[in-house]
C-alpha cells in the first residue's frame, strides 16, 4: 500500500486513511478497531511485520461468544467487567465435547510467586476437564528472560513455551520464527470454529500473534489501558486519613508523611513505572511501543525530556528514604506480598491483576486488609498522558517438532482456558474445583488456602478469552478495576506502532537492552542522569538512528495506529 | 614423572632394557633407541595402566576438549535458533572475522568487568587466601580430639549451604530492612546500607566467601600438617625452640609447597571470582560494581543471546587465564617450588 507513503509526515491523516480502508479486514472486538498492517518487509522475511493482505489469509475467523452479558461493557480500552452475582448452579458449558486425546503436553511458562508442586489437585482437575496430561515447567517470571534463551537453544524444547512480549529481546524473535509451529492449518479462517472459545478471541489479539508471516502464537487478549497500577493499602490510608496524591509533589509530601523507618514503615516500593506513567513517558513494555511519530519524526522514549524527568523524580524518592530498602535489591527483591500485608510499605506499582490476588490472599487471615488502585496523576497536577499497551502481550507457542496430535491437544487446552466468564471451564481455570479450591459462602466462591496456593498462573497463561475482569468473590474489586481502566483509558493514547507485531532486525535487537538496568542504577543513585544522556547518545550512534529509519520505513508502508 | 606409579620391580626390569623410559635423566642420544620402538615398548609395558586411564581420558576429551571447538562461534554471528542442532547452526552461522573482538575491546562494559574482576581477585587473594591457613594452624594446635572435631564440623558446614541461602541469610541480617539496620533505627541511628552499597561490594563479596568457604579451605592444609613428622617438633623442642620458632621453622616450611601450589592454581583462576554469588547480587548494586567477566559473558550470551560476542569474551578470558597459570608456575619454579607441573 505504497500510496500511503505520501502522507508519511502526518499521523492523523494516516489514521483516517486506515479508518477508511483497513477496517475492512477488522473484526471489531471490545470497541478496539483492528490495526491492519500492510506491506512490511514482505511475508516470510525474518524482520518487519505482516502485511494486511497476508494477515487476512491467515487470521482465524471471529465468532463472538455471548454466554453471559457483561455488567460493564468495554469502554476506553478497558476489559469487560462482571460485578453481579454469579449463579454457580447454572454455569454454562462452553466445551461440550472433551477435545483432548489424552496425550502428554509439557508447557514451560513464567510464574510469578511460589509455584505449587507438580500433580496437585488443580492440575489434575484441569487435566481431567481437558482430557490432556499437561505437565508444567514453571519458571520464575521475573528472571524468565534469563532462561528462555538457553532453553530455546537446547535440543530439548518443551511442547509449549509461553513467551511474554517484553522478553522478546536479542535473538528470541528469530527463535520464535524458527522453533515454533505454524498453527495456521489448524486455526486460519473457518478452521478455528472447531475451537469455539478460540474463535471468540478478538482479532486484534490474533493479529499480534503473527510472527514471521505465520500464525504461531496463542494470545492472551489484554486491555490496552496500561496494566501497571499504583496499588495502595486503602485500609491504612482511611485510618490515618491519608489523601490520594494528585501530583508528583503531593506524592512526595505524602510519602514523607507515611515513612517511619524506626517503626519499619516506608511509603512505597520503587515507583519508577508509575513515574513513567505520570510524566507521560512512552510505553516501555515492548520495543516498538518505545517509538512515536512527533512532527513527522520518530522519537524514542529514551530520547524524551519526560523520560529523564521521571527518572529524576523516582530517584528523589529513593534519596528521600521513603522507599522500602528491599527495593534497593532491584530484581532480586523478595515477593512484595507479605511485607505489603504487614504494612511495611503502603504503595507499590504492579500489574492490575494483583489488585485482586492480594485481596484474595489476605481475605481470610486479615479481614481489615484492603488494597485499592490509585488513579494515575499528571506530574504537574493535571491529567496524565498515558500510552496504550498492546492488545495482547503474552503468547503460547507450540514446538515445531510437535506431532499433529500434540498440537491438537494443545489447542484443546487453549479452548478450555479461553472459555468466557460464566462457564464451567472459566470457573475451573480461574478458581479450581469446588470444595477443594473454593467454597461457597452465601453463594459466592471463596478461595481456600489450597486454592490460593495452587490456582495461580499456569493454565491462564495458555490462551484467554477477550479481556475480562470478573471476581465473583470480590465483585467490588472487579468493578474498581474496570472503572479504573475506563477512567485511565480516557487519558490513554496509542503510539505509532500499536497493535503491530514487529520483529526488529537482529543487529538492533539488543540496542536498548541495557536501559532498564541503567534506569535502576540512576533511581538508586548509583549512576547519574548525565550517564543516561551519554548512553542515549551512544545508542544513537551504535544504531539507534538507523533503527529509527528502519521503523520509519515500516510506518511508511503500513500506516500508523497513533491516536 | 609417571615412573613412580609403576610397580617397582617391574619398572626396574624394564628400565634396564630401555633406559630412555626413566624420563628426564636419559638425555644422551646413544642410549635413546628409535622413538617408534620406544613408544611401542612403552605402550606394551604400561598397557594395563593406560587402559585404566582410558575412561578418564575419554571423559576429558569429550567434556573438556571437544567443546573447545565451539569457540568457533566467537568468530561468528552465531544464531543457535536457525536449526534444531547446535552444530548445524554453527556451520550455518555467518562468519564475521574479528568483529566480535573488535566490539569487545571498544566496549566500556567489558573493561568495567575486567576491572571489577581484578579488584575482586586481588582483594580475595589478600583477605581470603591466608584465612584457611590461619584456621588450619589454629585447628592443628587444638589437642583434644572432640573439640577439634566439633570445630572442624562447624567450620566445614557453611560450605554446604547454597549461595542462595547464604545471601538470603546475609540479607536478613545486614539488609536495609534486616535485623541489624532495624536495631540501629530503633536506637536512633541510621540504617546500614551494607548489602546494596556498590562501593563496599568487593568487601561484602569477600566477607561472604570467607564465611562460606574459608572453613572448607583448611582441609588441604590440615592434610599437609598431618604429614609433618612429630619427630621434627620434638627435635626442635629439644633444641630449645619455642612455639613460634617451631611454627616458623617446622610448620610453615612443611606447608610451603601446598601454599605455592594453591597460589598457582588460584592465580590461574584469577578471572573466575564467583559466578553464582555475584549474579545473585548483581541487581542489588548494579553492574557498575558487580559485573565480572563471568557475568558479562552470561549477560551477553544467555540474556541477550549475543552468543558470538559472549564466546569471544570467554575466549579472551581463557587465553589470559592460561597465561596467568604459566606465569604463576614460572614464579613458583623460581622460588624453588614444584608448582602445578615440572618441566
Amino acid at each position: 500500500m505504497t500510496p500511503n507513503a505520501a502522507s508519511a509526515s502526518s499521523g492523523p491523516s494516516r489514521r483516517s486513511f486506515l479508518a477508511s480502508t483497513a477496517v475492512a479486514t477488522a473484526a471489531v472486538a471490545g470497541g478496539m478497531p483492528l490495526l491492519a498492517a500492510c506491506g512490511g518487509s514482505g511475508s516470510g522475511s525474518r524482520d518487519g511485520t505482516t502485511s494486511a493482505k497476508d494477515a487476512k489469509k491467515i487470521l482465524p475467523a471471529y465468532v463472538a461468544s455471548n454466554v453471559v452479558k457483561p455488567d460493564i461493557p468495554a469502554r476506553n480500552g478497558s476489559a469487560i467487567g462482571f460485578t453481579s452475582k454469579l449463579d454457580l448452579a447454572t454455569l454454562k458449558t462452553s466445551v461440550t465435547k472433551k477435545l483432548g486425546k489424552g496425550g502428554k503436553v509439557t508447557i514451560m511458562s513464567p510464574f510469578w510467586g511460589s509455584p505449587p508442586k507438580q500433580n496437585n489437585a488443580y492440575y489434575r482437575a484441569m487435566n481431567d476437564l481437558i482430557g490432556v496430561d499437561v505437565v508444567w515447567q514453571n519458571q520464575d517470571g521475573n528472571t524468565y528472560d534469563q532462561k528462555l534463551g538457553a532453553v530455546l537453544a537446547s535440543s530439548d524444547i518443551p511442547d509449549v513455551v509461553v513467551v511474554p512480549g517484553w522478553n522478546m529481546n536479542g535473538k528470541i524473535p528469530s527463535a520464535i520464527i524458527n522453533k515454533f509451529a505454524d498453527l495456521g492449518p489448524y486455526l486460519s479462517g473457518d478452521a478455528v470454529k472447531e475451537y469455539p472459545n478460540l474463535a471468540a478471541i478478538p482479532t486484534d489479539a490474533w493479529q499480534r500473534s503473527l510472527f514471521g508471516g505465520k500464525l504461531r502464537g496463542l494470545p492472551q487478549p489484554a486491555p490496552y489501558v496500561p496494566g501497571i497500577v499504583p496499588l495502595y493499602r486503602k485500609d491504612i490510608f482511611d485510618k490515618e486519613g491519608y489523601e490520594i496524591p494528585r501530583s508528583a509533589d503531593e506524592f512526595m509530601a505524602l510519602a514523607k508523611e507515611i515513612t517511619n523507618a524506626k517503626a519499619k514503615r516506608w511509603a512505597c516500593l520503587d515507583m519508577k513505572w508509575t513515574a513513567f506513567q505520570t510524566f507521560g513517558v512512552l510505553s516501555g513494555s515492548e520495543k516498538p511501543l518505545w517509538w512515536n511519530l512527533v512532527d513527522g519524526k520518530l522519537v524514542c522514549r529514551i530520547e524524551t525530556e519526560e523520560y529523564l524527568e521521571a527518572l529524576e523524580w523516582a530517584r528523589k524518592l529513593f534519596a528521600a528514604g521513603v522507599v522500602h530498602p528491599d527495593s534497593e535489591l532491584g530484581k532480586n527483591a523478595p515477593d512484595p506480598g507479605p511485607k505489603f500485608a504487614a504494612g511495611e510499605f503502603l504503595i507499590y506499582p504492579n500489574n492490575i491483576t494483583q489488585w485482586w490476588s492480594r485481596t484474595a490472599e489476605q481475605a481470610t487471615q486479615n479481614p481489615e486488609f484492603k488494597v485499592w488502585g490509585m488513579d494515575i496523576w499528571g506530574h504537574d497536577g493535571g491529567n496524565p498522558h498515558l500510552w496504550a499497551d498492546q492488545p495482547a502481550g503474552i503468547f503460547a507457542f507450540v514446538n515445531k517438532n510437535a506431532s499433529e496430535s500434540v498440537i491438537r491437544d494443545v489447542l484443546a487446552v487453549a479452548n478450555v482456558t479461553a472459555a468466557p466468564y460464566g462457564t464451567k471451564e472459566y470457573m475451573m481455570t480461574n478458581y479450581g474445583a469446588e470444595g477443594t479450591h473454593y467454597t461457597l459462602k452465601d453463594g459466592v466462591p471463596v478461595k481456600t488456602d489450597k486454592g490460593n496456593n495452587e490456582v495461580m498462573n499456569a493454565y491462564v497463561m495458555v490462551a484467554s478469552p477477550a479481556a475480562t475482569l470478573a471476581h465473583p468473590d470480590f465483585p467490588d474489586v472487579a468493578k474498581g478495576q474496570v472503572m479504573w481502566q475506563q477512567r485511565m483509558g480516557a487519558f490513554t493514547k496509542k503510539s505509532s506502532f500499536w497493535g503491530m507485531q514487529i520483529t526488529e532486525p537482529g543487529r538492533y535487537t539488543n540496542l536498548g537492552n541495557d536501559f532498564e538496568q541503567l534506569e535502576d542504577d540512576i533511581t538508586r543513585g548509583r549512576k547519574k542522569i548525565s550517564d543516561m544522556q551519554q548512553a542515549v547518545s551512544d545508542w544513537k550512534s551504535k544504531g539507534g538512528d538507523k533503527l529509527r529509519d528502519w521503523y520509519m520505513k515500516i510506518l511508511d508502508e503500513n500506516g500508523s495506529a497513533a491516536s | 614423572m609417571s615412573h613412580s606409579t609403576v610397580p617397582r620391580s617391574r619398572a626396574e626390569a624394564e628400565t634396564e632394557k630401555t633406559p630412555v623410559a626413566s624420563g628426564g635423566a636419559a638425555g644422551s642420544p646413544q642410549k635413546r633407541p628409535s622413538g617408534k620402538l620406544s613408544l611401542r615398548l612403552r605402550l606394551r609395558r604400561d598397557r594395563v595402566l593406560l587402559l585404566m586411564t582410558l575412561p578418564a581420558v575419554v571423559l576429558v576429551l569429550v567434556f573438556n576438549y571437544l567443546p573447545i571447538l565451539g569457540n568457533v562461534v566467537a568468530f561468528q554471528d552465531y544464531d543457535p535458533y536457525i536449526s534444531d542442532n547446535g552444530i548445524v547452526s554453527m556451520l550455518n552461522s555467518p562468519f564475521v572475522g574479528m568483529e566480535n573482538f573488535q566490539r569487545i575491546f571498544e566496549d566500556s562494559a567489558f573493561w568495567n568487568a575486567v576491572q571489577n574482576t581484578l579488584v575482586l581477585f586481588s582483594l580475595q587473594l589478600v583477605l581470603f587466601f591466608p584465612i584457611p591457613i590461619l584456621l588450619a594452624l589454629l585447628i592443628n594446635s587444638v589437642v583434644r580430639p572432640r573439640v577439634r572435631a566439633v570445630a572442624q564440623a562447624v567450620l566445614y558446614l557453611p560450605h554446604f549451604f547454597s549461595w542462595v541461602l547464604v545471601i538470603a541469610v546475609f540479607q536478613q541480617i545486614f539488609g536495609g530492612a534486616g535485623i541489624l539496620s532495624q536495631l540501629l533505627r530503633q536506637h536512633g541511628y541510621n540504617g546500614l546500607d551494607i548489602m546494596t552499597d556498590p562501593n563496599t561490594f568487593p568487601l561484602l563479596i569477600t566477607a561472604e566467601s570467607v564465611w562460606k568457604d574459608a572453613g572448607w579451605g583448611i582441609i588441604v592444609f590440615l592434610a599437609a600438617l598431618a604429614s609433618v613428622s612429630p619427630d621434627l617438633y620434638e627435635a626442635a623442642a629439644m633444641d630449645g625452640a619455642g612455639r613460634w620458632r617451631r611454627m616458623w621453622h617446622v610448620t610453615l616450611p612443611a606447608l610451603r609447597p601446598v601454599i605455592a601450589l594453591l597460589l598457582v592454581l588460584r592465580v590461574g583462576d584469577a578471572l573466575t571470582v564467583g559466578f553464582e554469588q555475584i549474579l545473585l547480587q548483581r541487581d542489588a548494586v548494579g553492574p557498575g560494581a558487580a559485573e565480572v567477566l563471568d557475568t558479562f559473558v552470561w549477560w551477553n550470551g544467555v540474556r541477550n543471546q549475543d552468543f558470538g560476542y559472549a564466546a569471544a569474551a570467554g575466549l579472551i578470558k581463557g587465553v589470559v587465564s592460561i597465561g596467568l597459570v604459566l606465569a604463576a608456575n614460572k614464579v613458583a619454579h623460581l622460588m624453588g617450588e614444584q608448582g602445578v607441573y615440572k618441566k
